[in-house]
């Protein structure tokens, strides 16, 4: 077991810069996922930790052991691959059994340590067959049960989950956590999916463009983006960005955009009047009374609740959450709230600050995060909701 | 109509088969004919008297063993050679970034672009500085240099199919570039070994002009060469022993290509794709 450094970490591939001096401090035992869109750098951070990609300049630990000069078989780490790279002919056992091997473990104990991993993921029926006799899943388990079998300080994991089906991948996540609780090991997941990140993950790192965007609990990235990517890039149906100006009047912020005006804050020192961004996520918008005016034009339910999906004069979209037994017609006009203590400032630009002040001093706590935290919230906007509605 | 089309194809197909086919029997037919019963008009289809003398003849009575042997250590040493190289450059070809790695690839290549009877003077000159003149290892090196463009084309493209995650995980699992390379690439690579050691093997076995300059001493001359010289002259031509020597030339042969010839054309398929 051990923790995990990056210190300034970059990585340049010619004249591109992968990773732009990365800093990140993974905890001992932490589940840490590396999200973000594809060509962000996160596989290439995963390849610097497992040693098949080498920084230009920065360091990396793995424990109390720097590792940037260390072969990837030195650094006692396991990786899963996407493509899960199975050894196309060796038996599952030659498979799971290969890392062992390669250090030097007699015969005997390998044949036990290879029983036990294959008993652990449900593959002692399977120890015989070569990999392209075995489904998706299987095969998905028998890299797994490659990493897991040499029992290494940290876990890597490289989207692992992308070339299964939905069904099963919702099932995997689950044994993944089950897996990281009961092995307590360090894990580094790479995923370019919001919700493996959300669901599995004690902390959250998001990355885009080679930079760090945010690193924190998956609570604290959904409820206090930092900066306007990480808000739009988490959530789904994506949070609402309206452009527009922020204007101060002692002390008081109010911020305009056509067919939009309201008083936000506290806002933090770094505000500043100009032009600036608004965003709202779907559940803290309530449809029914309000003083904006805005009109419906599509509706999607999805069974348990319904997706609102507006225009506000000014030609700004806005989207909104409302329970599964109200509905709107296309074409409807609608009065809508924001929920003003809900509601998000950034700095214009594409990556433009979080000007909100900090709730509350929140600690990063490495209690695991549950999505009861983020249903909760919805909970908390929909009594506003069902009080407009009726 | 639809049965005169393909009674016409099947006529054609049948036709070229026999084409081919035929010298090969009449080859064999002439190595087990008395040699009075050679010039016989109407020819003898099958023998009337069967005998193997003439094979006899080859193997006590000539050099024929010498030859046949210094064309098994030419050809095996050549296509190790090859293969050797062959998959090594191959694999730093499509795994390691270098400057100049594409027109590297490019400029082997170029061996091709010039006529073998324009190299064969320098490459005579340059063996005999070296003091390889007159020696069964001057065919290995001029070998090599025909057979390794082509096989590292071929390999280079089957090792571009062999997924990177594989060596990826081989080292992450705690191999070290070799042992990744032998325990999981190597296997991987099998099929493109295979036809590339067919080629080569079969490119030295076949091999004349070369021979007959580079190599005229009795103790180093390969089959192809020492046949010639030995019953092909001027005033006449042995056409029995000439026949037996053809069929025990082209056994070794015919015996690889009969167990490895569906790897030969799955080897050329791939790299007419994807060369």
């Amino acid at each position: 077991m051990a923790a995990v450094v990056f210190s300034n970490v970059r990585k340049e591939f010619g004249s591109f810069t992968a990773v732009h001096g990365l800093d990140l401090n993974i905890e001992e035992g932490e589940f840490v996922s590396l999200l973000g869109p594809s060509g962000c750098g996160k596989t290439t951070t995963l390849r610097m930790l497992a040693g098949l990609e080498f920084p230009n300049s920065g360091e990396i630990r793995i424990g109390d052991r720097i590792v940037n000069d260390l072969a990837p078989g030195q650094r006692d780490i396991a990786m899963v691959f996407q493509s899960y790279a199975l050894y196309p002919h060796m038996s599952v056992a030659q498979n799971i059994a290969y890392p062992l091997k390669k250090r030097g473990v007699p015969a005997a104990e390998r044949e036990k340590s290879v029983a036990a991993t294959a008993s652990l993921l449900q593959l002692t029926e399977l120890l015989d067959r070569k990999p392209r006799q075995l489904s998706g899943g299987q095969q998905q388990r028998v890299a797994l049960g490659r990493a897991l079998v040499r029992d290494p300080k940290v876990f890597l994991l490289d989207e692992p989950l992308s070339n299964l089906d939905a069904k099963l991948r919702g099932y995997m996540r689950v044994e993944l956590v089950e897996l990281h609780r009961r092995l307590g090991r360090t894990m580094v997941y790479v995923t370019h999916d919001q919700l493996e990140a959300m669901t599995m993950s004690d902390r959250i790192a998001v990355m885009d463009g080679g930079k760090l965007q945010q690193f924190a609990p998956p609570t604290d990235v959904y409820a206090e983006p930092a900066n306007r990517f990480v808000a739009s890039f988490i959530g789904t149906p994506a949070m609402t960005m309206i452009d527009g100006e922020l204007t101060e009047d002692a002390g008081a912020w109010t911020f305009n955009a056509e067919g939009l005006s309201m008083t936000v804050g506290p806002l933090s020192g770094q505000a500043k009047s100009g032009p600036a961004c608004l965003g709202v996520r779907p559940e803290n918008v309530s449809v029914g009374e309000g003083p904006i005016g805005a009109v419906v034009q599509v509706v999607e339910k999805t069974g348990h609740e319904n997706i609102v999906f507006m225009q506000l004069p000014g030609g700004h979209r806005l989207t909104a959450r409302a329970p599964a037994m109200q509905s709107w017609q296309p074409g409807e006009q609608v009065k809508v709230v924001l929920d003003a203590s809900h509601v998000h400032i950034f700095g214009s630009g594409p990556r433009g600050d979080r000007w909100n002040r900090p709730a509350q001093s929140a600690a990063p706590s490495s209690a695991k995060a549950t999505p009861q935290i983020i249903a909760s919230k919805n909970t908390k906007a929909d009594p506003k909701a069902e009080k407009a509605a009726s | 109509m639809a049965f005169v089309k393909k009674l016409a194809f099947n006529l054609f197909a049948w036709g070229i088969v026999l084409a081919v086919a035929f010298p090969l029997f009449w080859m064999l037919v002439t190595s087990v004919k008395p040699a009075f019963e050679l010039f016989r008009r109407p020819p003898t289809m099958l023998p009337e008297t069967w005998t193997f003398e003439h094979y006899l003849h080859l193997i006590e009575r000539t050099n024929f063993l010498t030859y046949f042997r210094n064309s098994v250590i030419l050809s095996t040493t050549t296509t190790f050679v090859v293969v050797a190289i062959g998959t090594l450059g191959a694999y730093s070809l499509v795994r390691f970034r270098f400057r100049g790695r594409e027109s590297l690839a490019f400029m082997v290549l170029f061996t091709y672009l010039l006529p073998s009877v324009v190299l064969i003077i320098p490459l005579y000159l340059l063996l005999v500085q070296i003091g390889l003149a007159n020696n069964i290892f001057s065919l290995v090196i001029a070998y090599t240099t025909f057979a390794l463009p082509y096989a590292l084309w071929l390999l280079r493209s089957f090792m571009a199919g062999i997924p990177e995650d594989l060596e990826s995980a081989a080292l992450v699992d705690g191999a070290s570039r070799m042992g990744a390379f032998v325990d999981v690439i190597l296997p991987q690579l099998l099929p493109g070994i295979i036809s590339t050691a067919l080629f080569t093997f079969i490119l030295s076995w076949n091999e004349y002009l070369y021979a007959l300059v580079l190599v005229n001493s009795d103790d180093a001359r390969p089959l192809t060469t020492g046949v010639m010289n030995m019953l092909v002259s001027s005033f006449n031509i042995e056409w029995s022993l000439l026949m037996a020597a053809s069929v025990m030339m082209s056994v070794p042969l015919i015996i690889i290509f009969a167990f490895l010839q569906s790897y030969l054309t799955r080897g050329f398929g791939a790299g007419g794709v994807k060369g």
